[in-house]
């Protein structure tokens, strides 16, 4: 636990250092840019969407790009001779990750509530915005074992937009419309993470935000097992001395 | 300190054993250096013994237990100092030793060891602003930290200044002196000769050759000595054996009637034996 405690301040000292929490600032002034400019003073249904983008490519590249300089500057290797677990590893970044995705929560919410319209339940928003930022920190996990360069890890983060993301955002702009394709968008973690994110502000079956918790929970449990088996691989490899 | 019984080592990519069983032994107390060209097995060797690398067949105890038996605990009992920098370039020296210090339940001061090795000035420097020599002095300071039973050093006089290598060689023989064990890992053949009480020599994922520096240097030389003296105005040498000098009549002659300008021993050097015993060249990667 203490271990735990050192990782994460760490953690959080090192995203500031390198500058990530200011590039996630940066993106959270973009999407308060999308709301400013929205012609609607009602923003409760485009929240979510910005949330959902937030929380999923923010989440992967965040844990990639953190991965990235303890891999560039050889750091994993001193952590690695270190008592700490993988388990508290891991955590430890996970949490640096969802107090970011909270951090964009709160400055979006604030901004929405004081110079727009919102009507949604924040409390939920926050629980939703944890599942989906753990779900996709293991993601960012998987493409950071994956990735030799900081160019292969951005190419991973953009394949998965496009492959996951961008059909869940033409449906929900309706511009994927057949029953067979949006029964098939169900697959996606993405859509469950979409769901969830709406159900917090509109009409959404209470079967789906069952649904959506569920599958992205599950779906986290199940790449836990991968990444906490790839992780000694990892480290076998990155640990040359 | 560690017994290694009948090791053997297979990469999971790879057809060939790295390492193709080795037996050794390290006492406590002792300086071991670890020696090879390139890609023979030694970091392979040394990622096993801290617990990197766990799918190895053989076995290996330490302080009279199964390794595979130690927690994450085995590194609260060793320091590892890497050959190349392991520090967050953003942060300070002494960011980067409380972050480290605060994972381990027993540390020593980091500013104690800083002054030590002429970092203390330094403490409040980006690690970024560091030379190379400097950050190889932060990587034995790091390997210090937890207060280790044990360290394992690879190459750490590398990148520096005569001055700033013979501190830490100093430190390395103070750090024996209080009971501390040291598996050396180096090139650098000098350093060998200084600190190591014992050394194996590695090729082909086995271990060649076992012993201390002395006795190999005895094992491997010629037990001659050459003798360069002038001849009138020319210069002339002659090389005697050793066993037989106190009864080489012709070695008495020429130190009694010529004029000695040199008189060397044919000792070998351990850059002579490593090339000797190992080949001297890279094979794979391992």
């Amino acid at each position: 636990m203490n271990n735990l405690k050192t990782l994460f301040i760490g953690e959080l000292q090192r995203l500031q250092r390198y500058h990530i929490i200011a590039a996630s600032l940066v993106v959270a002034v973009i999407w308060i840019g999308v709301l400013h400019f929205t012609a609607v003073d009602d923003v409760t249904n485009i929240f979510p969407l910005l949330l959902f983008l937030d929380a999923t490519t923010m989440s992967i590249t965040l844990i990639g790009v953190s991965m990235f300089f303890e891999r560039e500057e050889h750091t994993l290797k001193a952590l690695f001779v270190s008592p700490i677990t993988k388990g508290e590893y891991m955590i430890s970044k996970i949490i640096g990750n969802i107090i970011s995705n909270l951090q964009t929560l709160v400055i979006l919410y604030l901004y929405a509530w004081i110079f727009k319209e919102i009507n949604l339940n924040i409390f939920l928003l926050v629980f939703y915005v944890i599942v989906i930022s753990i779900f996709h920190s293991m993601i960012g996990f998987l493409l950071a074992y994956r990735s030799k360069s900081f160019t292969e890890l951005l190419t991973g983060v953009i394949t998965y937009t496009f492959i996951f993301l961008i059909p869940v955002v033409l449906e929900q702009v309706g511009v994927i419309t057949g029953e067979l394709l949006t029964n098939l968008l169900y697959l996606l973690p993405t859509k469950a993470a979409l769901l969830i994110l709406n159900s917090a502000a509109n009409g959404v079956e209470t079967w789906e935000v069952y649904y959506g918790v569920i599958y992205l929970i599950g779906l986290s449990v199940l790449l836990s097992v991968v990444i906490r088996k790839g992780f000694e691989a990892f480290v076998a490899k990155e640990s040359g001395i | 300190m560690f017994k290694v019984e009948d090791l053997h080592f297979t990469y999971p990519k790879n057809k060939e054993e790295t390492i193709k069983g080795l037996s050794f032994e390290i006492q406590e107390g002792e300086i071991f250096g670890l020696l090879g060209p390139s890609g023979v097995g030694k970091s392979t060797t040394q990622k096993i013994l801290i617990k990197i690398l766990q799918d190895f067949e053989g076995n290996i105890q330490y302080k009279g237990k199964n390794l595979k038996d130690y927690g994450r605990d085995f590194y609260e009992e060793i320091g590892v100092g890497f050959e190349i920098p392991v520090h967050f370039s953003k942060l300070t020296a002494m960011e980067n030793l409380n972050f480290f210090m605060k994972l381990y339940k027993n540390h020593e001061e980091p500013e104690e060891l800083l002054k030590k090795l002429g970092l203390y000035e330094d403490r409040n420097k980006k690690i970024a602003e560091f030379s190379r020599g400097m950050k190889v002095r932060m990587n034995f300071v790091k390997a210090l930290l937890n207060k280790p039973k044990m360290l394992f050093l690879d190459e750490p006089t590398a990148g520096l200044d005569p001055k700033n290598a013979r501190i830490i060689k100093n430190l390395i023989r103070g750090y024996r002196e209080q009971g501390g064990t040291v598996i050396l890992t180096t090139h650098l053949m000098n350093d060998v000769e200084e600190l190591c009480d014992r050394v194996a020599f590695m090729a082909d994922g086995k271990i060649v050759e076992i012993n201390s520096p002395k006795n190999l240097k005895l094992q491997h030389g010629d037990r001659k000595v050459e003798v360069e003296y002038e001849m009138g105005e020319k210069l002339e040498s002659k090389v005697f054996s050793l066993d037989d000098l106190k009864e080489d009549e012709e070695f008495f002659h020429v130190v009694k009637n010529h004029r000695i300008i040199t008189m060397h021993s044919k000792e070998t050097t351990l850059d002579d034996i490593f090339i000797e015993i190992t080949g001297g060249e890279s094979r794979e990667q391992s």
